[in-house]
């Protein structure tokens, strides 16, 4: 028979091995999270004779940071890193933007197919992308009269080889949309029929009163659009295949992989490779906490 | 002209950027892949009308896009078999831990990283005879095999670095699923004698199920539409083992220009994935999940 005092000293044991379980299984998950970086960040410095040894040397004698200044001197590294911030800025401003701006007009207007409008917008969240790739590419194609087409949409490659054409798409995201729309809820009412009282025009209203109320929300929506855009390939590499001048980090690196298949060349694929994470991974640092919130805002309400 | 005043004007004011990318950007697209569905292009020459001719081609005649559905199936059903049970048992240690902010930009990393790094990184961990996972296998005196090259294998390599990309996502939802959970129950069931396994069986898991069946469903459709990650890594291959939906119809319409077929193949996909919704969609209603408010 168990007396009192054994069964908590037991259940303290317990929590206690339960604990160290908890930690062991975070620590190993966390190796595995890592390790693969790791791997990559080794081969960025290997020299090439430690690559060409068999087996490779796995640790770098001597770290070769020269590699990464050979990124710049090999690859066009500086164009494309232009590129994604050109294209990644501008695809997060419009976004956050046009959401701020929708999002309060859902949340904070009655007018006529308002709820259509809502409606549509969670509606449209489950469109996948895949379905637009191909009709997309042909509708910046063949848009009337830029890029040397005519009315028809004829004679010129439209938008395709411009930044418009990797930006456009995702000027407006849905789910974007419905982000600003919850914060917007959030806004008072009172306070804008105050202001409005006082004679002051909704736009002014808008900038003045309701954006610096929801920049904790322009922020989550910024940072999120950014990691993504960022990271965007499959509709980028679409566009810019032909266009070498228009081509992101990412998407430069993996249409330039056929020049990194010798084993001796692949420590600067590796060191480039680095590169292309390094922007996210300092924004997202500093903005963790804004991320945390987009991602589970809008999810679950159990 | 009543209604034309401020309060109608402005909200049509806020909302005409969305509502012009709505039409150029969303029912344009729609409706121009559902055209060119029913056509044969290969956007050289005019499109030519042909019925149902795509959609009963892909149905009846190719092998190759019942095989991509298998692999699309596969890997859906794989990444949420093996991930949302890894989720659930990191975000429940996850949440109960100390340094939060350490452990979550670790576990978030791989989220974070583009796919033409994920996969660079992954194929140079999988490689053959010298990749780390090999050379690690080999230290404990286990062969490696193939991860990527053989194709029986390389479908399940391509789960375990979705699994591992998506980790940090699931991880997050749970543990904030889990936050929501009111302790009281854990003091109730504390002080009626109940032990830390008793309470997760009984009481976590049971309050848990509307994120768990969120997780579900969400992660099924991303797995279903999902193609960067073998586009990157495998190219759909060794052999097409790792050949989905998606990736089949983008090769389709980008390098043998059938974009009639393509564009079928992409609907086809889509009502799929529309149906596979709506069934999990009932099940959330009766699960009690309120997706959104």
């Amino acid at each position: 028979m168990a007396d009192a005092g054994g069964i908590v000293r037991s259940r303290t044991l317990g929590s206690r091995a339960l604990t160290v379980l908890k930690y062991t299984l975070l620590t190993i998950g966390a190796i595995v999270m890592v390790a693969p970086f790791l791997d990559m960040f080794f081969g960025a410095l290997r020299t090439v004779p430690e690559r060409l040894a068999r087996p490779p040397v796995y640790f770098p004698q001597t770290p070769q940071w020269d590699n990464f200044a050979q990124v710049f001197r090999e690859m066009p590294m500086l164009q494309w890193g232009i590129n994604s911030l050109i294209t990644t800025l501008s695809v997060t401003v419009l976004q956050v933007t046009s959401s701020a701006m929708a999002g309060y007009a859902l949340a904070k207007f009655e007018f006529f197919g308002r709820m259509t409008a809502f409606r549509f917008v969670l509606g449209a969240q489950m469109f996948p992308f895949f379905l637009f790739i191909i009709p997309m590419f042909f509708i910046l194609r063949y848009f009337p009269l830029v890029g040397g087409n005519d009315i028809f949409g004829k004679g010129g490659m439209g938008l395709l080889n411009s930044y418009l054409a990797i930006i456009l798409p995702f000027a407006v995201s849905w789910h974007g949309v419905f982000l600003m729309r919850q914060f917007m809820m959030a806004v008072p009412s009172e306070l804008l029929d105050a202001a409005r009282m006082d004679g002051a025009g909704e736009f002014r209203i808008f900038f003045t009163i309701v954006l610096p109320l929801v920049t904790p929300g322009l922020a989550t929506l910024a940072i999120f659009v950014f990691v993504y855009q960022w990271n965007e390939v499959i509709w980028t590499m679409t566009v810019t295949r032909t266009a070498p001048n228009l081509q992101t980090v990412p998407v430069g690196i993996y249409l330039l992989r056929g020049a990194y298949v010798e084993e001796a060349k692949m420590s600067v694929q590796q060191a480039a490779i680095f590169l292309s994470i390094l922007p996210v991974m300092i924004a997202f640092l500093f903005l963790q906490r804004f991320y945390v919130r987009g991602l589970t805002a809008g999810g679950v309400k159990g | 002209m009543r209604w034309l005043n401020t309060r109608t004007i402005t909200p049509l004011l806020f909302m005409a950027p969305v509502l012009v990318f709505a039409i150029v950007f969303f029912f344009l697209p729609v409706g121009f892949s559902l055209y060119i569905s029913f056509h044969k292009w290969d956007s050289l020459s005019p499109p030519e009308f042909y019925g149902f001719t795509n959609y009963v081609y892909l149905l009846s005649k190719d092998p190759q896009f019942y095989r991509t559905l298998v692999n699309t199936f596969v890997f859906a059903g794989g990444t949420i078999a093996i991930g949302i049970p890894l989720a659930l048992v990191v975000a429940y240690s996850f949440s109960q831990s100390r340094f939060q902010t350490v452990w979550r930009s670790i576990y978030w990393l791989p989220m974070i990283t583009n796919i033409v790094a994920v996969a660079f990184i992954w194929k140079f961990v999988l490689n053959d005879a010298y990749g780390m996972l090999n050379r690690g296998l080999a230290l404990v005196g286990l062969p490696g095999p193939g991860w990527l090259t053989n194709p029986s294998l390389s479908m399940f390599s391509v789960i375990m670095v979705f699994v591992w990309m998506q980790l940090g996502h699931n991880m997050l939802l749970v543990s904030a699923g889990l936050q929501s959970i009111d302790d009281t129950y854990y003091e109730a069931a504390r002080i009626d004698g109940a032990h830390s396994g008793n309470i997760f069986w009984d009481i976590t898991l049971p309050l848990l199920k509307p994120t768990i069946l969120f997780l579900l469903i969400t992660n099924f459709i991303t797995g279903i539409s999902y193609f960067a990650l073998m586009m990157v890594l495998t190219e759909g291959g060794p052999a097409g083992s790792t050949n989905v939906t998606s990736l089949y119809m983008y090769n389709m319409a980008f390098s043998d220009l059938r974009l009639g077929r393509a564009s079928a193949a992409a609907y086809i996909l889509f009502a799929l994935i529309f149906i596979v919704t709506l069934i999990q969609l009932r099940l959330f209603r009766r699960g009690g999940v309120e997706a959104h408010n």
